[in-house]
């Protein structure tokens, strides 16, 4: 197992030098020239110049690549063209951001969404099976942006319960993080459902009932530890998108969080920032997955790493 | 009947706003608070000689001040000077500064400091504002701890509006030297408010200067927010989460101006909008095909349904509210002689390309609808496409042999809030783009010769007289077909008091804004 864990982190690194070759490419197809974005439209030629030149920005592709990949090796991720802070430091205070909003969306979607779908499975075509599956499939449906509006609508503007956005206190990430955990507990509660209708179909189950275990035990004891590999899958890439930055709800919100710096830095063509912070979200992604096939074993002792 | 009922309604209205003044009037200032101000987006830099946008200019404006600043008309007044004098061949200006004055960082204001500025602007750092001062200053000199000289190359007209400029705010040389370009992450100016904290993309955090030679401050702290989407903005406000916020979405602005707690300001600005036209593409080097573009666009419509009147049409391409803007008549909307004129210049049916961005500009792509759709009417189809506005800028600004733009949609708003700077780098024949932003290649001697003119004026009868003569020939010569001057749009709580809304856009707070509590 351990050998397994490491051999899959020391993948990270050719992971790496690809997604930075990706990105970097991507961005250079981009048509737009960051210095006149960052020097506007009053600006000289001679400013243009000097910014290319302070930048390098006007060295050749292979060498700007290199030199990129020299730096960032040694975790210099350069500075922001448009704000001149380090993109270190601007992941630095973005990151742990995003990682919380994460984590608590991913509790609410975890919570809602697996006992949603237990409840279905367990008395199906009931009404509280129809209400689950029309609530996750309204959920699935309703672009989270409008979601969003609504719940600032309601909470902030009319009950005056919690801030409509900003970032500072708990209280600021409690609508994000039951807005865009709402979202993704639709596809979980499914995704339960689904597995959960699978498992209680086979035989062991009906042996754990014939041995007169009680509903609860058998539920919650033989079956849902069975059904959870697919559920975990799907919380594995909820979890990973979420990481990579929320950025709808980042956005509507006005959250600091590492999509928006992405997105920000792409329109700005702020090359260093969306470098750096696809190298975190790819990092992210990878330890993600990761973390899903470990708990595999877990669930799953029958699946084994070597 | 008619009459005495309107005047009577009339009366009313002048009494009920009478009274509305009087409890303005009769509430005294009260001092502390934070007040909170939602912008669209994230100041690009607060080193005034390196800021290039509305966002960070503001913000900026809080934290420096000028020699010389505008009020709201635009007109100007001492800032940090207290007064000045120009030798009669307009080459060597004075300025008497103001005693007492202290940076952030505790440096004395005095003249050294306004010399490190023009030393700073002149060499070779190059700050990105630096191409508003190179062409015609020459150098300053200390002449006394309050005196300084400044000698230019040639006269200036524009001086003073150049300094008025956000990117003439005076840094604190101790802070310059300290950080260098860096000066963006640790702004030290001599304004009402200092710099406490900025987290990017998030807020900037300023804090009272109780040091300011105009008196404390009355705000303890101003929080400027970026909140990027519009609706969350104008919820923030409806919240109490903000007190202050910008660029309300048209449609949001009757629900807020009936909610008595919020005030709604639509404010002319300085900025034109306009369809550049490519004059080195075939038909458009004719000057009557591009007449007949202007002929064929109904603008009083424009600013009537698309606007709802938060919107002036323009004749030409200065905005009103630009120091020099002459009255002149323009193209009135007429189809027929539209049609007339494309049909003597050959071109009775004519297909075109229309670019446009989308969201540069309050509705600025359905602007770009709407001018398409007149066109139509006269027998002109427009293909219209739009960009991402930082692909739009390149796209828009290569030279004439690496492009076939035809019409595209820009918007201008001279920071300096004069015309000369409203025409100079639009349409000067030495800022052909690629190199200056004459993107749709417009050559005239006569223009140039009028701009330049107004340039050197030494006298403001000689600079308006040029200005008004150069706003003649850009009208006759249709180089963009003129569209409108849009509004600024601000919201407000009703407990704030003394906002300041320049035409240029900006919006800030002084030492006298206040916060009921």
């Amino acid at each position: 197992m351990a050998v397994y864990v490491l051999r899959r982190i020391l993948l990270l690194v050719p992971v790496l030098i690809g997604v930075s070759l990706v990105s970097f490419g991507l961005l250079q197809l981009v048509p737009g020239d960051p210095a006149l974005i960052l020097a506007g439209e009053e600006a000289s030629e001679e400013v243009l110049i000097r910014i290319r030149q302070e930048y390098g920005l006007n060295r050749p592709l292979p060498v700007q690549f290199l030199s990129y990949l020299r730096h960032a090796v040694v975790g210099d991720l350069g500075i922001s063209i448009q704000s001149r802070q380090p993109v270190a430091t601007l992941l630095g205070q973005r990151y742990p951001f995003t990682l919380k909003l994460a984590f608590l969306a991913i509790l609410v979607s975890a919570t809602l969404g697996v006992v949603a779908g237990i409840v279905a499975a367990t008395r199906r075509n009931s009404p509280l099976d129809l209400a689950a599956l029309l609530g996750s499939l309204v959920g699935i449906s309703l672009p989270i942006f409008w979601l969003g509006l609504l719940a600032i609508l309601v909470f902030s503007v009319k009950l005056r319960w919690l801030p409509s956005g900003g970032a500072g206190t708990f209280a600021h990430l409690i609508l994000p993080a039951l807005v865009l955990g709402a979202a993704s507990s639709a596809v979980i509660a499914r995704t339960t459902r689904a597995s959960m209708l699978e498992v209680l179909r086979q035989d062991y189950v009906r042996t754990a009932r014939a041995k007169g275990l009680s509903d609860r035990l058998v539920v919650y004891r033989h079956a849902l530890g069975n059904a959870m590999i697919p559920i975990l899958t799907v919380f594995g890439l909820e979890f990973g998108y979420n990481l990579g930055g929320a950025v709808l709800t980042e956005t509507v919100f006005s959250l600091p969080g590492v999509g928006r710096l992405i997105v920000e830095g792409i329109f700005a063509r702020d090359y260093p920032v969306v470098q750096g912070a696809l190298l975190i979200v790819a990092t992210t992604f990878v330890l993600v997955n990761l973390l899903t096939d470990v708990a595999y074993a877990y669930f799953d002792p029958r699946i084994h790493y070597n | 009947m008619r009459r005495i009922v309107a005047l009577w309604l009339g009366a009313i209205l002048v009494v009920g706003g009478l009274g509305a003044i009087h409890s303005v009037v009769a509430q005294a200032p009260v001092a502390g608070g934070t007040l909170t101000f939602a912008a669209g987006a994230d100041p690009d830099s607060l080193d005034p000689q390196n800021t290039q946008s509305n966002p960070g200019e503001q913000v900026n404006r809080m934290m420096y001040e000028n020699l010389v600043r505008f009020n709201a008309k635009m007109q100007i007044e001492p800032g940090l000077a207290e007064s000045w004098t120009q030798s009669a061949d307009g080459l060597v200006w004075t300025f008497k500064l103001r005693k007492g004055v202290r940076f952030h960082d505790g440096t004395p204001f005095d003249a050294k400091a306004v010399k490190y500025f023009f030393d700073r602007v002149l060499g070779d750092e190059k700050p990105f504002k630096a191409s508003l001062y190179t062409p015609f200053v020459q150098g300053a000199q200390v002449v006394d701890d309050q005196t300084v000289r400044v000698t230019l190359k040639q006269p200036f007209a524009a001086f003073l509006f150049r300094l008025a400029h956000s990117a003439g705010g005076i840094v604190s040389p101790a802070a310059h030297q300290k950080w260098g370009k860096d000066l963006t992450l640790h702004p030290v100016g001599t304004g009402p408010f200092k710099f406490a904290e900025w987290v990017k993309s998030d807020r900037v955090m300023l804090e009272r200067n109780d040091a300011y030679w105009g008196g404390r401050p009355l705000l303890d702290r101003v929080a400027v927010k970026t909140v990027r989407e519009d609706s969350a903005r104008v919820l923030m406000l409806e919240a109490g989460d903000a007190d202050l916020i910008l660029n309300i979405p048209p449609e949001d602005i009757p629900r807020l101006r009936k909610d008595p707690r919020f005030a709604v300001d639509s404010i002319a600005t300085a900025r034109a909008l306009y369809v550049v036209i490519n004059v080195k593409k075939k038909p458009f080097d004719d000057v009557r095909v591009r007449q007949a573009l202007n002929l064929a666009v109904n603008r009083e419509a424009i600013v009537k349904s698309l606007f709802q009147g938060n919107a002036e049409a323009i004749s030409g391409i200065v905005a009103p509210l630009q120091n020099g803007f002459a009255k002149l008549p323009g193209y009135a909307f007429d189809p027929k002689k539209a049609k007339e004129l494309l049909a003597q210049a050959g071109v009775p049916a004519l297909k075109v390309k229309l670019w446009s961005p989308k969201g540069r500009y309050v509705k600025d792509f359905e602007l770009a609808q709407a001018v398409q759709q007149d066109l139509a009417a006269v027998g002109v189809e427009a293909a219209l496409t739009t960009m991402e506005w930082g692909a739009y800028l390149s796209a828009t600004k290569t030279g004439p042999e690496q492009t076939d733009r035809e019409l595209f949609l820009l918007g201008w708003s001279p920071s300096t809030g004069e015309a000369q700077w409203g025409m100079f780098p639009l349409l000067h024949s030495s800022q052909l783009a690629p190199k200056g932003d004459n993107r749709g290649f417009f050559v005239s001697k006569a223009l140039d010769d009028a701009i330049d003119k107004a340039t050197t004026a030494t006298s403001e009868q000689t600079r308006l007289g040029a200005l008004r003569e150069a706003q003649q020939i850009v009208i006759k010569d249709a180089p963009a077909i003129f569209l409108i001057s849009p509004n600024m749009i601000v919201g407000a709580s009703k407990k704030v008091h003394g906002v300041v809304n320049l035409p240029l856009e900006l919006t800030y707070l002084t030492e006298k804004s206040w916060k009921e509590k």
